[in-house]
């Protein structure tokens, strides 16, 4: 062998072992959620954290990126092959059960309590144990239309009107109210008010825009009115209590405004986009949709047509009170984390206030208590009803971050989206349902 | 002096077909092998190197559950909808555009444009497109009827989803049967025509006669195709209200990665196995006897 074509061998050698070695110079790899403002928020924490004087060269950050589509099938894929290509990654409260057997539990930073508050802290948990810090809070608004709200207010005879339409439908007459007060009847009566299939003189085609696809998020979307009649999946002795009167109050609801062509026909393929393109419009009144649009649709530049009369407030109120459903994102500690000691330390320092507020000026969005918040209130006045909110109106249902929670939506968007497109009786869905929901969390 | 070694005939053969064994085995018989275990398996994503073999219990449950019926006779209803409807356009398309392409060819390149689009891309575009506040169809009809059709609602998903997925691969059909309309030998149709035999007589004994290989083939693919369809009905309505839209392979995916019903979702695929050999078999048993009856 001569010694140029050793040269070359060694030197195709050597590129092959840099491509293979590649992660091994990451100190503390960190598996982030891809685009959008999560990555420019994660981004900043870790320019942060790096540049602090007692981060050694060994315990940086580096961070990696899947795509979004199908993130959390390959996340978990590569957990269950016992992959340490990170040694930190992201979870969602409802999948924290089902990656918990690959990761283990964190110690978070003393500070963690007084920067997030138990309710938030929970969205991490499972079996009491806390396995990631919540670095992104999603929760529900009910974004209406305040010039339309207004208008009715004022006037007596759309008041009359008003009464007579939810007498029809909802067997009471009821008078408008300011939206802060609404019940899940006031939402339903306003909605139809402002139907032009059911009053053609509404200024809008359809008083609301309900997400209907058959997709486990859109099940996160409805829980609020049901849980708000007292609904939840288990009691705590573990039986499930779907079959109740509180979902069938929730289902029947939904069923009936869609019926009544309060919401779009198409709805049962909506999702948020969907749904936003919808009230962006100006041709819906009122909708139960994530915070994440808030910037979105409260914005004149993006959203021209209703951006300056939207309001968003926290979701109706039924006997139980008022309720936002909670869930996170946030990150835990793989249980083969190549740089474990590192990857702890990053977590800790993650949940303090310091990164906290470095997480929500860089567009995260993190539900801080009132005294943190109010440190960047100026800069995000959102995360001052998020953090408000989630404190107040905020919940996971029972079961929530079971290692199966995932399916128990799938579960109920099957079945519950196939009682509101008529395929199947309310008494088949919720059995239904409570017997595949038995089979998961038992 | 040189000494020669001569291999047989068989061990050449045996020789020259090890790397295509090698590969088959490694690439297919390997998971082929993993898939049959986890069927008759109690596995999860925590015991995918340890899988407890129970038995065929995952069949009974694929055999007992109604949605792998329900996703069955979608995948079954839309395969042969879409594989007849658009080897019927491509046909038409084929025999009567064929002399405005021989004139001009660029014309071709423009019908092949839906064909280098992804499937999930097309999905993606006919969201918007049919979108009631973001689409243009909708936008038209309620500017000019007042009101628009739910081309996603429940009872015109199943039509909205076959009409997409003929625009996007009629094309395809209709590449198979122009070039087989331009094979057919111009003497046979010239001289037919010396004989007097109208454009419809040609047509009907010549023409279609001579392509029809070409059509079962092109039938074929495009069954198969639709049958085992994903991307674009996905990404359109998902599986679907109650999972009316659910084909195979979205039932497949859901059970496997939403429900981690692993076990059960490998038992569906090896059904669904099953069932395309004994399809197939049956099919080239079929051709077999005929070319035999030829003879």
């Amino acid at each position: 062998m001569t010694f140029a074509r050793l040269k070359k061998g060694g030197l195709i050698a050597a590129a092959i072992a840099t491509l293979l070695a590649g992660p091994a110079f990451a100190k503390v790899t960190v598996l982030g959620w891809p685009g959008g403002p999560e990555e420019a928020a994660l981004r900043a924490a870790a320019d942060t954290y790096n540049a602090k004087p007692d981060v050694s060269d060994d315990n940086k950050v580096e961070l990696l990126f899947f795509n979004r589509d199908g993130f959390w099938d390959k996340l978990q894929a590569d957990l269950a092959a016992g992959s340490a290509a990170f040694d930190v990654n992201l979870l969602a409260t409802y999948s924290i059960g089902r990656y918990a057997p690959f990761m283990e539990p964190v110690e978070l930073s003393g500070e963690a309590k007084d920067v997030y508050g138990d309710q938030v802290l929970t969205t991490m948990q499972y079996e009491g144990k806390q396995f990631g810090v919540p670095t992104d809070l999603s929760l529900h608004f009910m974004y209406y239309r305040k010039d339309l709200i207004d208008a009715l207010l004022k006037d007596d005879a759309a008041k009359a009107k008003y009464a007579e339409i939810a007498e029809k439908h909802l067997g009471k007459k009821l008078e408008p109210k300011n939206p802060d007060e609404w019940t899940w009847d006031d939402y339903a009566a306003t909605a139809l008010y402002f139907t032009q299939a059911v009053n053609p003189d509404s200024p809008t085609r359809y008083g609301t825009v309900l997400q209907l696809k058959n997709l486990l998020f859109n099940m996160m979307v409805f829980q609020s009115l049901p849980r708000a009649y007292g609904g939840n999946w288990m009691d705590d002795a573990g039986k499930i209590t779907v079959d109740s009167e509180a979902y069938r109050k929730g289902l029947e609801t939904y069923k009936m405004l869609y019926d009544a062509g309060a919401t779009p026909r198409d709805s049962l393929s909506y999702e948020f986009a969907e749904a936003n393109a919808a009230y962006a419009s100006g041709q819906v009144a009122a909708m139960v949709q994530w915070n994440a649009a808030a910037s979105e649709l409260m914005s004149k530049e993006k959203s021209p047509v209703v951006g300056e009369v939207t309001e968003a407030i926290a979701p109706p109120a039924g006997p139980e009170g008022r309720f936002t459903h909670i869930h996170g994102l946030g990150f835990g500690l793989n249980k083969n984390a190549a740089n474990k000691e590192g990857a702890k330390a990053f977590i800790t320092w993650l949940s303090s206030k310091e990164a906290a507020l470095v997480y929500a000026r860089n567009s995260g969005a993190p539900a801080l208590t009132p005294d943190v918040v109010k440190d960047v209130a100026a800069e995000r006045p959102d995360l001052v009803k998020l953090g408000e909110f989630a404190g107040k109106y905020g919940y996971v249902m029972n079961g929530g971050t079971s290692a199966k929670a995932l399916s128990v939506y799938e579960l109920q968007a099957k079945e519950f989206t196939g009682y509101w497109s008529g395929q199947q009786s309310l008494d088949d869905a919720l059995k239904n349902t409570e017997k595949g929901m038995a089979e998961l969390l038992k | 002096m040189t000494t020669k070694t001569h291999r047989s005939p068989v061990s050449e053969f045996r020789l020259l077909t090890m790397p295509l064994v090698v590969f088959l085995l490694v690439f297919l018989g390997f998971p082929a092998i993993v898939n049959l275990v986890y069927s008759v398996s109690s596995v999860s994503f925590e015991t995918l190197r340890s899988p407890e073999i129970t038995g065929f219990g995952n069949f009974a449950d694929v055999w007992r559950d109604g949605t792998f019926w329900r996703a069955s006779w979608f995948s079954f209803r839309f395969g042969l909808l879409t594989a007849i409807l658009e080897c019927a356009l491509g046909l038409f398309l084929a025999i009567f555009l064929a002399p405005l392409i021989e004139r001009r060819s660029w014309l071709m390149a423009i019908l092949m444009l839906p064909l280098m689009v992804a499937p999930a891309l097309v999905g993606l575009m006919y969201r918007l497109v049919l979108h009631e506040f973001a689409g243009p169809v909708p936008y038209y009809l309620w500017a000019w009827f007042g009101a628009s059709l739910s081309f996603l609602g429940p009872g015109s998903a199943f039509w909205t989803l076959v009409t997409v997925e003929t625009l996007q691969w009629t094309p395809f059909a209709f590449l198979l049967f122009y070039m087989a309309y331009q094979a057919i030998p111009r003497e046979i149709v010239e001289a037919s025509a010396m004989d007097g035999a109208r454009y419809r007589h040609r047509l009907w004994y010549i023409e279609l006669p001579l392509m029809m290989p070409t059509i079962v083939v092109a039938l074929l693919i495009r069954f198969i195709d639709g049958f085992r369809v994903f991307d674009n009905v996905y990404v359109l309505t998902g599986s679907g209200p109650g999972g009316s839209t659910a084909s195979l392979s979205i039932y497949i995916y859901e059970a496997f990665f939403k429900q981690g019903a692993i076990g059960k979702a490998v038992a569906a695929s090896v059904v669904l196995f099953i069932a395309s050999f004994v399809v197939l078999y049956g099919l080239n048993a079929i051709a077999a006897r005929r070319k035999g009856a030829a003879r």
